[in-house]
């Protein structure tokens, strides 16, 4: 009786081993480009990473007085976030910059949620306190090597990057000049770290540095420098005086799910928009919405 | 007790109130005893009697055991080998030993020769070799090995390998060689040349021997001690400790009455 | 009582097949993601090419094949004789008790989570070489950010492999072949160089093989502390960028094109690990023969 029970479990353990392995190689032929696993989330927002907190952080505060609502976030990048719009993916694709034209065919309708500046930082024994613009790609493409040329003490410029794909990084070297005719021309030399935590900590340690993080980033031990004069503030991005700046966009295709405008036209909202100043990020003025 | 220098110059070892102690264990107990210059000596006794070990104490090879404590006097060619000036290395050149069972290294049969030569600087390949074929001759194991002498030792026979560790032993040229239960580990044939073996070997060296075969005590030695529990009983000419030993414990183990 | 022992064998038939399964699975995901960017590229290109810039659709991987190469041989120069001296003196020299109190710290050290390793490197020994190199070499603005810093970091990362390993491996040579050597007269530091190291080579080189593929493979701590200069290092002061660190770092943000280069990268940092521990095998083969 035993023997028969025995082999009846060991008879369940292999079909169960079968299954499972079979369901996991089924499972792992899926898609393979990053965050399209299909979803059953009401909303889905998909991009950039650099919108990623902030739609996370907002995503958060909506469920907890509307706790039927399931949204899900996820990054890819904001080359990513028109494609997983027009797949299906996600009901709402996210940027750091503005869609382009060929994007424009799959996309509906825009919001600029919030607007961020990026800073440029420096190592507290940097004294240059002023950067034009010029001077500041002829810095990050190797051109000028040294803080003598503007203005500063005679040392070589330690220069600090962040990697390819990041949206700060597009939108720095878009505004400088860095990236131009679709070529970034970032200099070999510079260093390249893969957060905004680690350039801060970089630049905070490394004598005579210079790097770029987001402004909601910017951290005390690293000193900011003006660009073209202007400081970079949430006055100085919103009237546009301080260039390097970028927004954050949702946009959304044809169909739109209840669920999906609920939660944007939360994020429009006084609410949403005190959230958005509240995790550091500028709040954009209700006429350019 | 500072010996006489022509008094030992027959005995290779005189030891005196040899004492061992393992931690708490007493396992070697006011020992005295002499071992004579060339001769065949043989240590009898049942297991866990203390013969090994004594056997031990006389290369220092006790130094490598953790929490082993010597007293007494053990004298070599007159000198007392536990004093801090004697040289261990030195000693245990002149004084090689064999083990039980056959330990060559994971090397090849040449470079198992050469070890011990080389250690004690020797570095000549004439004379490396000269001594290669000595020694194999010695044993009897030279028109087996000639052709492969850089082939692996692992690769013979145990009794093979056990001949090549007394060709190993005999290539640094001691004077004394200490022997554990050499054959115990071996079948029939191989032990038998071995004892042939010691029987050409006692002429030129001094051989103590620790068996648990009484034959093979009766067989190849010239002296024999027989000790129990720690103890050094009795030690006589072989041909006296077979026929007529002093003491009646000595007679019970002979005779097989326990052990 | 046949058929149970049918079904347990087809039971951890099945078990080891999964593992080779997974293994075969991960290896086709990876060629059949990785291989268009070869194709588009030219193999040679790929390979030899120094320009990494896939924004401007450059891909070319020498100097990230430099970069792990040089921080994993500097692992091993430094790693090897640490790790070695290390296992003798656990074995030779200490008592069992002080032996098992220094085995579990040095274990403790491979539980530290690579992340941590590589914050500790970022704060200690980042500096710590920026200032070094700065007395050489004043004007090359280094930052400590090196191949150095890479070095120094993956062979604390690997010592507990190589100790750990090593030490079972001296431990387990016979104590008859040290009573050999010890009788023909030879002192302990002959013993150990002579005998026992020789009769451990096996195990030993194992340990070395084990901590090399710890070494290439690993990515967070290197990700922080080598600069990511995806440039071919021209010394150990210089930054560096890893074939691990690459595939990490970028591919979140990896589009299309950019996303299969890295598979890329990862069919070749694969092909790599199967060259190494080919001729691992090869050469303990022909060397670790005898070894007991």
């Amino acid at each position: 009786m035993k023997q028969k029970v025995k082999r009846k479990v060991c008879k369940i353990i292999a079909a169960v081993a079968v299954m499972s392995v079979a369901a996991a190689g089924f499972a792992g032929c899926g898609s393979s480009s990053a965050g399209s696993s299909g979803s059953s989330a009401d909303v889905v927002i998909a991009g950039s990473t650099s919108v990623q907190p902030l739609s996370e952080a907002l995503a958060k505060e909506y469920m907890k007085d509307n706790s039927g609502a399931d949204i899900e976030v996820q990054g890819g990048g904001s080359g990513q976030a028109v494609k997983s719009l027009s797949d299906g993916i996600a009901t709402i694709g996210a940027l750091s910059r503005e869609i382009d034209d060929s994007e424009k065919s799959d996309v509906k309708k825009t919001y600029m949620i919030a607007k961020d500046g990026v800073a440029v930082v420096v190592n507290k024994d940097v004294n240059v306190t002023d950067l034009t613009l010029d001077q500041l790609k002829k810095i990050y493409t190797g051109k000028i090597t040294n803080w003598k040329k503007v203005g500063g003490d005679d040392n070589k410029i330690a220069v600090v990057s962040r990697e390819e794909g990041s949206g700060t990084r597009e939108a720095f070297t878009t505004k400088t000049g860095v990236l131009s005719d679709n070529k970034d021309n970032t200099t070999k030399d510079a260093v390249v770290q893969s957060s905004t935590g680690a350039v801060n900590k970089t630049v905070k340690s490394t004598p005579y540095s210079i790097g770029y993080v987001s402004l909601a980033s910017v951290s005390n031990d690293t000193k900011t420098v003006k660009v073209e004069g202007v400081a970079p503030s949430e006055s100085t991005v919103l009237d546009g005086t301080y260039k390097i700046q970028r927004p954050f966009i949702y946009a959304v295709g044809s169909d739109v799910s209840s669920e999906t405008q609920a939660f944007i036209d939360y994020v429009m909202s006084d609410a949403g928009q005190k959230q958005v100043k509240k995790n550091g990020f500028i709040p954009v003025n209700k006429d350019e919405q | 007790m500072i010996s006489n220098v022509k008094t030992t110059n027959d005995l290779a070892f005189k030891i005196r109130d040899l004492n061992l102690h393992y931690g708490d264990f007493h396992a070697l107990k006011d020992i005295d005893i002499d071992i004579p210059r060339h001769k065949v000596t043989a240590l009898i006794g049942p297991s866990g009697c203390g013969k090994s070990t004594f056997l031990r104490t006389l290369d220092r090879m006790q130094d490598t055991v953790e929490g082993a404590k010597v007293e007494g006097e053990i004298l070599f060619d007159g000198e007392d080998i536990y004093s801090k000036e004697c040289d261990v290395t030195d000693l245990r050149k002149k004084v090689g030993m064999v083990f039980q069972r056959p330990n060559p290294f994971p090397k090849t049969i040449y470079e198992n020769l050469v070890y011990g030569p080389k250690v004690h600087g020797i570095t000549d390949k004439k004379r490396l070799d000269e001594i290669v074929e000595r020694t194999l001759k010695e044993v009897a194991l030279w028109d087996e090995t000639k052709d492969r002498l850089h082939t692996s030792a692992l690769g013979m026979s145990g009794g093979q390998q056990q001949r090549l560790c007394i060709a190993r032993c005999l290539a640094v040229e001691p004077e004394v060689i200490l022997m554990d239960e050499p054959t115990s580990a071996l079948d029939p044939v191989a032990t038998a040349k071995i004892e042939g073996l010691l029987h050409d070997l006692s002429g030129k060296y001094t051989v103590v021997i620790v068996t648990h075969n009484m034959q093979q005590a009766g067989r190849v030695s010239d002296q024999t001690a027989f000790f129990l529990l720690g103890e050094l009983l009795e030690v006589n000419s072989t041909e006296k400790i077979f026929s007529a030993p002093d003491n009646k414990k000595t007679e019970e183990y002979i005779s097989g009455r326990f052990g | 009582m046949y058929t149970r022992e049918k079904v347990i064998e087809k039971l951890i038939f099945i078990c080891a097949a999964v593992s080779v399964a997974a293994v075969a699975l991960i290896t086709i995901f990876i060629f059949a993601q990785g291989m268009p960017a070869i194709q588009r590229t030219g193999l040679l290109k790929f390979i030899f090419g120094t320009d990494w810039s896939p924004t401007n659709g450059s891909y070319g991987i020498l100097p990230l094949i430099a970069g792990s190469m040089a921080v994993t041989i500097g692992a091993l120069i430094i790693g090897i004789p640490t790790g070695l001296g290390c296992a003798v003196f656990l074995s030779e020299v200490l008592d069992k008790k002080q032996a098992g109190f220094f085995r579990s710290a040095i274990e403790l050290l491979a539980g530290i989570p690579s992340v941590v390793y590589g914050f500790f490197g970022l704060a200690v020994i980042v500096p710590m070489i920026r200032a070094v190199a700065n007395v050489f070499s004043p004007d090359a603005g280094a930052t400590g950010l090196s191949v150095l810093a890479g070095a120094i970091i993956l062979a604390i990362m690997i010592l507990p492999t190589i100790v750990s390993i090593s030490v079972n491996s001296i431990d387990a040579v016979p104590v008859t072949y040290r009573e050999a050597s010890y009788a023909l007269g030879a002192d302990r530091r002959e013993t150990i160089t002579k005998v026992v190291l020789p009769a451990a080579r096996s195990g030993i080189f194992s340990s070395i093989v084990l901590g090399m593929g710890r070494a290439i493979g690993e990515t967070m701590a290197v990700l922080l502390i080598t600069g990511n200069v995806a440039v071919v290092p021209h010394g150990i002061f210089s930054p560096a960028a890893t074939m691990t660190g690459t595939i990490a770092m970028e591919m979140s943000y990896a589009t299309a094109e950019h996303q299969q280069a890295l598979f890329a990268i990862g069919i070749v940092l694969f092909v790599i690990i199967v060259i190494l521990n080919g001729a691992a095998q090869a050469v303990m083969k022909k060397f670790g023969g005898e070894a007991a």
